[in-house]
């Protein structure tokens, strides 16, 4: 069955894909629809069946589809494990990945390349599954390529414009630099701790066998390739380029799933990060930095999708936080919420964009709220949940990290997360009111929406709405199931209630704060942000740091790559080849000049020749 | 037929090409011969894998005196490594063939033919002067090629590969004539057979000197940083057919003369260049993928990335280890399917619009997407995308560096990052963005379609099923591995 889950999509990505390249023009809508969303939902269902076994037997289900490679020491299967990690991650990405295909089927009704839209998801969905249900470091390493080609794929869709094209090449390359780091990892894993196998049971068993050194350098190597893929601080800079692809997209790949392997990562090499924790409080201070960072300028951007995308690196850093601290539970839970709003967030979005004939500007939005009803309450529910207002599921999760940090003492970590909060409330509300309250510019004829679009996010809301409910803990009066559930090896705190509470006020207060701020700013007449200050004009150009990235890098290699064409290869090698045979020519000319024809200098030669002869032979013969 | 199957592989292109010219058979015969020819080939190097067992040695060997009075025997054989370069060989030749369906001279074919016998012959010989005539028997067609049918600066390039090849050639004959000689004098017997040669033991300087001359033809061949200023221009001028064959084919008959010769004669010795040639390498990789960034040529720009991913198997060799050395193994395969197809994909653009030049091009996948999917399919198993052989190949070699050192080992994986920047950008300017070129495209045909299949299938199922293929060599690369270390842990 768990090979089922993975393979099925693969199947179904390679019809598609061979139909489509078939015949390009051909419509074959509803064909495309049935293979391109059916395979979700037996996904769904699939995933949902192996959840139930895996919480009703608390066992591990293993399988194998096949050897992959046996050299040396060196023997991987691809094999399938389905813990208690990797059911929670497949029953919300394959759900939430069916919901988002049911509104692709909507969004994308009209493009040429239907079918291969589909193809590019269905694949995605494969990849994704596969990264997370692999039970070794190798086969999870092929998904975490596969579904970062398939983001590169869906970013340049749009494949004309050649600024979509740079965007997803900007991504691809970025997260292969976090793969450089991953790929040093694992290798560096095998060869000091693959004694009893390269499974991650077989690791985590022989873990103690690394020294702590080694372990730490594994460590922080593996969070590089989190870090290109989660989009934190240094190698962010492709997520806000990456809306650049189609809506669905931008919802499932970089909101819900794939941005969170990098969590998913390091809550599955836990095993590894429990024995470095100076790596862990690295990895929550990268998050925070990146969490703030990206809050900054979310609040000054203008484009819905956009905001969004800063608002997920800023919400993934806070997954980091949890992690980084060893609150695994707490930062998988965060993962769990955050698909939920952050989907429904980007979904509401593109619904918002194509009724109005893709516009992304919210300033030149405004007033929708009568005209897209359902989209405004569903999308009003998720900027409850992702400020953190309770009872909606962002509140509990983001709750359990800020109290993390707060009570292991990380009390800057803590801070900025906090400032965070605020930061996130006030520029999630002033996008929502920016959007649907303030007074619209110009009169909309809007687009009617199909119902494939709308209805997804009624379910979606329902989640955003409920999620947190499932790990609620006890200050609340819950009992944490998801925590339990998830049983990995967290860091045990001691929090006493009150301050839950008081934490958990505080957290309300300000988002209330930043809700109302955005409210007085926005609600009535939304202005798009100037650069009147030295700061905000830094923030407006997102700090530059494009910018950087083209002096420190981009330029130069260009710079080596013209130095090696024009001055290395043909002046200094070609120069001392041509050197060679100039000199090989010289001689030749002079040797020439001897053969000149003329009688009395043979003889003179053979003369020379003779004399040479017995002078070397006299030598020889020790006369002289 | 199946007795002297091996003789049978070597020749037949040979034979029926010398029919074809003294009957002066028309072009359409010509090229039913020769794809026949190939397929034949084919047939009995599949029935050859077939039979052959991974757990013995030299297998189906041949030997048969030819100038007794100096020692020169007609000595053939295959074993693990010459298996993987025959079925390399024989598995491009029909899609090639299929390839150049419409081409109308007559030379070409002959050469093609000609070409085949010479690489299968160079892998096939365990005489060293057998191979040294098939090692330049390959060499004339692609002079001819080149000079006669290329493009551009044909002349002069083809004098470029021809000169620095010959002179990587001349010493490494020096080489084998002082073994032979060196042989008479301790034996009384005149021989050149590999296995008879391995037995003699010199000074090490000896060594170092006799090393040196194998070493230069293969770096040349391969080629290594510093002797590859023929390589651009001699992929940039050549006809499609002879750049495949050139990257394919002849750049890794460099390391397999490393493997052969270099470890079967001196792998003590070898360890002495170990240094100098993992750090020429690990230059190569990225002076190579550094320079292909500006390429405009894509010729030229997979020239370049041939040289990088040469230089990473190369080092892999150098790196002993059983992890870099399959690694490198298998990249000598995965890497020859992946070369062929982005060649041959650039052929089939020329073929269109008779520019290689990425600055006169762009927006292909709007307007063929067939043709742009195998391209990019290509393109990508070249950066060795996982689910492509390329990648199982460059995972190993990476594990095989980081077992011998750690630096090594950081500099090895850069290899992930050096072909994407090129490939990506690259794909950028060809397949995206608007067309900037107004010529009608035509999509890929059924027979182009069908000519790049095989490669495509080939290059996933190495990527998702390795375990089909590394059966084939294990067992005899680790015992072969273990003499090695054995040897040389000895001489310490």
């Amino acid at each position: 069955m768990l090979s089922i889950i993975v393979v099925l999509p693969f199947f179904s990505a390679l019809l598609l894909g061979i139909v489509y390249l078939g015949n390009t023009k051909a419509k074959r809508y509803t064909f495309y629809t049935i293979i391109g969303v059916g395979t979700p939902m037996i996904m769904t269902l699939l995933s949902f069946i192996v959840t139930y076994q895996v919480i009703n037997g608390s066992d591990t289900l293993h399988t194998t589809l096949l050897q992959w490679i046996a050299i040396g020491d060196l023997n991987i299967s691809i094999a399938f494990m389905a813990d208690r990690l990797s059911v929670v991650m497949i029953s919300f990405i394959t759900f939430i990945g069916t919901l988002i295909h049911i509104y692709a089927a909507g969004y994308m009704k009209e493009d040429e390349a239907y079918g291969k839209f589909f193809a590019y998801f269905n694949l995605f969905m494969g990849s994704m599954l596969l990264l997370v249900l692999s039970d070794n470091p190798i086969m999870m390493f092929v998904g975490w390529e596969l579904v970062g080609l398939c983001s590169y794929l869906l970013i340049g869709f749009y494949h004309h414009d050649t600024a979509n094209i740079t965007a997803a090449n900007k991504a691809f390359i970025l997260n292969r630099v976090g793969d450089f780091g991953f790929i040093m990892a694992l290798a560096l894993l095998f060869v000091h701790g693959a004694e009893g196998g390269f499974t991650f049971e077989a690791i985590a068993t022989h873990i103690s066998a690394i020294d702590p050194e080694m372990l730490s350098l594994i460590g922080i190597l593996l969070f590089v390739g989190a870090m290109g893929k989660s989009a934190q601080i240094p190698l962010y800079v492709w997520l806000p380029d990456a809306m650049a692809g189609p809506t669905p997209v931008s919802a499932l790949i970089h909101a819900a799933t794939m941005v969170t392997a990098g969590v998913y990562m390091v809550a599955r090499y836990s095993f590894i990060y429990v024995e470095i924790p100076d790596v862990g409080i690295f990895i929550a201070s990268i998050g925070a930095a990146s969490a703030l960072f990206a809050a900054i300028i979310a609040c000054y951007q203008s484009d819905i999708k956009k905001i969004l995308a800063y608002s997920t690196m800023s919400q993934l850093g806070y997954m980091f936080i949890a992690v980084g601290l060893g609150a695994y539970s707490a930062g998988i839970f965060h993962v769990f919420t955050h698909a939920f709003f952050k989907a429904l967030l980007f979904m509401g979005a593109g619904a918002v964009i194509i009724a109005l004939h893709h516009e992304q500007n919210i300033f030149k939005m405004g007033g929708l709220k009568k005209h897209l009803k359902l989209v405004y309450i569903t999308m009003f529910i998720a900027t409850l949940a992702i400020s953190g207002i309770p009872p909606f599921a962002g509140f509990f999760s983001k709750d359990a990290i800020l109290v993390t940090a707060f009570t292991s003492e990380h009390y800057i970590i803590w801070g900025m997360g906090t400032l965070t909060a605020l930061l996130t409330a006030f520029y999630m509300f002033r996008m929502l009111f920016s959007v649907f309250h303030a007074q619209a510019k110009e009169e909309h004829k809007l687009q009617a929406l199909p119902k494939t679009m709308t209805q997804p996010l009624v379910v979606l809301a329902i989640g955003a709405a409920s999620a947190g409910f499932l790990g609620l803990n006890e200050a609340y009066g819950g009992h944490a199931l998801i925590n339990t559930f998830l049983s990995l090896p967290d860091m045990k705190l001691h929090v006493s209630h009150a301050t839950e509470y008081m934490l958990g006020g505080l957290n309300v207060i300000l988002a209330l704060l930043g809700m109302g701020l955005a409210y007085t700013l926005f609600a009535k007449n939304a202005e798009e942000a100037k650069e009147n200050t030295r700061f905000k004009s830094l923030v407006i150009h997102t700090f530059y740091i494009d910018e950087l990235y083209d002096i420190l890098i981009v330029k130069p290699l260009l710079k080596i790559s013209r130095l090696i064409e024009n001055i290395i290869d043909p002046k200094i090698f070609d120069g001392f080849i041509n050197l060679n045979i100039w000199g090989y020519l010289q001689s030749a000319e002079m040797f020439g000049t001897l053969q000149n024809g003329k009688v009395r200098y043979y003889a003179l030669y053979i003369l020379v020749g003779l004399s040479a002869i017995s002078c070397y032979m006299l030598i020889k013969l020790e006369v002289l | 037929m199946m007795d002297h199957i091996l003789s049978n592989i070597i020749f037949l292109p040979l034979i029926i090409a010398m029919v074809m010219g003294v009957v002066q058979a028309p072009v359409k015969v010509l090229r039913l011969g020769a794809f026949f020819s190939s397929v034949v080939t084919l047939f009995l190097v599949l029935w050859l894998a077939y039979h052959y067992d991974p757990h013995g040695g030299m297998q189906f060997v041949e030997q048969a005196p030819w100038i007794q009075s100096s020692g020169f025997t007609y000595f053939i054989g295959i074993d693990f490594l010459s298996l993987i370069m025959l079925l390399l060989i024989t598995l491009l030749m029909p899609p090639l063939y299929l390839y150049m369906m419409h081409e109308k001279r007559k030379g070409y074919w002959y050469n093609m033919m000609l070409l085949q016998t010479g690489v299968t012959g160079a892998v096939l010989s365990l005489d060293l002067v057998l191979f040294y005539l098939f090692w330049e028997t390959m060499l004339l067609p692609i002079f001819i090629m080149i000079g006669k049918y290329g493009n551009g600066l044909r002349q002069y390039n083809s004098m470029k590969i021809i000169l620095m090849t010959i002179l990587g050639s001349m010493s490494m004959l020096f080489s084998i004539m002082y073994l032979g000689y060196m042989y008479f004098e301790t034996t009384g017997v005149w021989s050149f057979a590999l296995q008879d040669l391995a037995t003699l033991d010199f000074d090490a300087q000896t060594f170092i000197w006799l090393a040196a001359g194998f070493l230069l033809a293969f770096a040349i061949k391969i080629p290594l940083v510093g002797f590859h200023t023929w390589m651009a221009p001699a992929y940039g001028s050549a006809p499609t057919p002879a750049v495949v064959i050139m990257s394919s084919i002849m750049a890794k008959l460099g390391i397999y003369g490393i493997w052969r010769f270099g470890f079967g004669l001196f792998e003590t010795t070898l360890i002495y260049y170990a240094p100098t040639i993992i750090v020429l390498a690990l230059i190569g990789l990225l002076y190579y993928a550094i320079r292909a960034i500006t390429e405009d040529n894509l010729r030229r720009m997979f020239a370049y990335s041939s040289g990088s991913h040469l230089s990473l198997i190369a080092l892999g060799i150098f790196l002993t280890n059983i992890y870099a050395w399959s690694g490198s193994l298998y990249f000598i395969g995965t890497h020859a399917l992946a070369s062929a197809g982005i060649f041959l994909m650039i052929g089939l653009l020329y073929k269109r619009f008779k520019t290689v030049h990425i600055s006169e091009l762009g927006g292909i996948a709007g307007k063929a997407p067939k043709f742009a999917f195998f391209f990019a399919f290509f393109a990508l198993s070249i950066a060795g995308l996982p689910g492509t052989g390329g990648f199982v190949a460059e995972l190993l070699i990476i594990i095989g560096a980081f077992k011998t050192n750690i630096w090594i080992g950081v500099f090895t994986a850069t290899t992930m990052l050096s072909a994407m920047v090129y490939i990506f950008w690259m794909l950028q300017r060809t397949l995206f963005g608007t067309a900037n070129n107004t010529t009608e495209f035509s999509d890929l045909n059924l027979r182009e379609v069908i000519l790049l299949l095989p490669l495509v299938i080939l290059l996933i199922l190495t990527g998702i099923a390795p375990s089909l293929f590394t059966p084939m060599f294990e067992p005899q690369l680790s015992l072969f591995l273990q003499d090695a270390l054995h040897a040389i842990g000895a001489s310490k």
